[in-house]
């Protein structure tokens, strides 16, 4: 089998003069957690919205599961096992908690116009989409309309929408922003369990502690450019990150 | 029953049946349309076309009335569903003037006067009018309603609520947003085409002015205040806003005050529609069901 699950090659992106990402390259392994990271307005969001056919990129190459996938839709991109997250929650907001992953279970019939035509009020998908809630903590929530849900909750739910579609892959955007510490806890614990079932994490993550914690590895983003890439040990005394985030050292002192 | 009533009724329920189309469009999948009275028109004159240049019985038209109506739907669906929101409005708008400019100035549809001697139906050997043609309508009512009853349960359906909720995560869960506007836009524009055919065998000439744009507002008024999305919605907007212009029949020049002075409370204490969720109804309803469902 393949090493590399996805290979984001030379890639660029760029909206008009700004080079919102410029020539990155890295890669994911399978049944790895990748974490990304970077100041705000480094290119991870975009990042993700290349990989996931949000944006085509301007330049460069993007490569899953041995296939080029940039400029294809995201629909189409999350029919090859791709699911992910939104920074800003995307909820299904007058259905139900239920009934928003119960969408993403239709996953494999929205391409076949034979299929849809089947009622998604049966058992055993209701059974099956209940125990992906109980799986992130939100089975006794089921009924409640997915507007009435606190932050918390909505990003768990936009957890198990994306754990239905990402059998392969799961992008993760900043999931544990606005959470409470025992919900980070829960939530990373969650995480761990997703890798040990096989699937590969890809993290944009801005709580140094977790993303330190999770990753396997760690790629750093600055100004739409890779600065670092390495495990969290080598990341965390990297010179260059260090200056990224705080700035240079000793650079005010001298001025 | 007295004439008069049965005629509002038959009246009623063609509207009925074409707000039902609508609503497939706009509250299943929020594609906001305000064009659909030209597929209705499209419907009506297939209908007399094939009923008084080809020679068809209204029951060998019906199928074709539909698919033409559904294909007509599919091709103006195509570009227009690229556009969201406000500029969908103004392409759906643009799309009932160039359809009713096309029956009104090519002679083959008649021009400004219109098709008449449209043939009554014919069903077992007796010609509907009044009671029977409205129990026609009735039946092709409840036909539309399970439809959309068994669609709004079905995967398709799902996909489409999705879509109108939040267009970029229902697509990063597999779903085309164009192949599924399309189909909604399909579905609504066929129902369209059924409400086109019967009006064209009830009125028995039809002209491209019952089909102008004003008709278009009436048919999202209908939904609108009937209450977007949901099953019976339409049927009771189409009762309602049928049975109202008879009642205000004194004040007929006034009349349009009265729609805007209705619009304008709904929007204010009833904006989900009568239906809708959390409207009166609604919570009067889950009053006496607490143990409801959803």
């Amino acid at each position: 089998m393949n090493s590399t699950l996805l290979a984001v090659k030379a890639v660029s992106k760029h909206f008009g003069g700004l080079k919102a990402l410029d020539q990155v390259t890295f890669e994911i392994r399978p049944r790895e957690i990748l974490g990304l990271i970077g100041p705000n307005g480094a290119g991870k969001t975009v990042c993700f919205n290349l990989i996931s056919g949000v944006y085509k990129p301007t330049a460069g190459e993007i490569i899953f599961n041995g296939e080029r996938t940039q400029g294809k839709a995201p629909h189409q991109i999350a029919r090859r096992g791709v699911g992910r997250t939104f920074q800003i929650v995307k909820p299904f907001a007058t259905l139900s908690v239920l009934e928003n992953v119960l969408v993403a279970r239709g996953i494999s019939r929205y391409n076949h116009l034979g299929k849809i035509w089947s009622s998604w009020k049966s058992r055993a998908e209701i059974r099956q989409a209940l125990e992906v809630l109980d799986r992130v903590g939100l089975a006794d929530l089921a009924h409640r309309k997915a507007a009435l849900l606190p932050l918390g909750n909505l990003r768990r739910l936009e957890i198990a929408r994306a754990l239905i579609v990402g059998k392969r892959l799961l992008l993760l955007d900043e999931s544990f922003s606005g959470l409470r510490h025992e919900e980070i806890l829960q939530l990373e614990q969650l995480i761990r369990n997703i890798r040990a079932d096989g699937i590969t994490v890809l993290l944009i993550e801005h709580n140094m502690r977790v993303a330190m914690g999770l990753s396997n590895r760690v790629v750093v983003l600055d100004h739409g450019r890779k600065i670092a890439e390495g495990s969290p040990q080598q990341i965390q005394q990297n010179e260059r990150v260090i200056e990224a985030y705080l700035g240079r050292k000793g650079h005010s002192h001298a001025a | 029953m007295n004439a008069y009533l049965i005629t509002i009724a038959t009246l009623i329920c063609i509207n009925a049946i074409v707000a039902c189309g609508l609503n497939v469009i706009v509250g299943f999948a929020g594609q906001i349309s305000l064009g659909h009275a030209a597929f209705f028109g499209i419907g009506a004159y297939s209908a007399a076309l094939l009923a008084t240049k080809a020679g068809l019985s209204f029951w060998a038209a019906l199928p074709l009335v539909v698919v033409i109506t559904a294909l007509i739907g599919l091709l103006l669906g195509l570009p227009s569903l690229r556009v969201k929101e406000d500029f969908l409005a103004i392409t759906t708008i643009g799309i009932n003037f160039i359809v009713e400019a096309i029956f009104l100035y090519i002679p083959f549809f008649g021009g400004a006067l219109g098709i008449g001697g449209i043939p009554r139906i014919m069903l077992f050997g007796v010609r509907l009018k009044g009671l029977t043609f409205f129990l026609l309508c009735l039946f092709f009512l409840l036909l539309v309603l399970a439809f959309c009853w068994w669609f709004s349960r079905s995967w398709g359906g799902l996909a489409c609520f999705a879509l109108r909720e939040e267009e970029s995560a229902a697509a990063s869960m597999g779903i085309s947003p164009v192949r599924f506007k399309l189909l909604a836009f399909v579905i609504g524009t066929a129902m369209a085409g059924l409400g086109g055919a019967l009006y064209a065998h009830y009125i028995r000439f039809i002209s491209a002015t019952d089909f102008s744009f004003p008709v278009s507002v009436l048919l999202l008024s209908i939904v609108v205040l009937g209450g977007m999305g949901t099953l019976w919605g339409p049927v009771v907007g189409a009762v309602i806003l049928g049975a109202l212009p008879e009642v205000f029949r004194p004040l007929v020049d006034y009349r349009f005050l009265f729609y805007m002075l209705l619009l304008l409370l709904m929007i204010r204490y009833q904006p989900a529609g009568l239906l809708g969720e959390g409207s009166m109804v609604h919570r009067v309803f889950s009053l006496l069901l607490p143990e409801g469902k959803k």
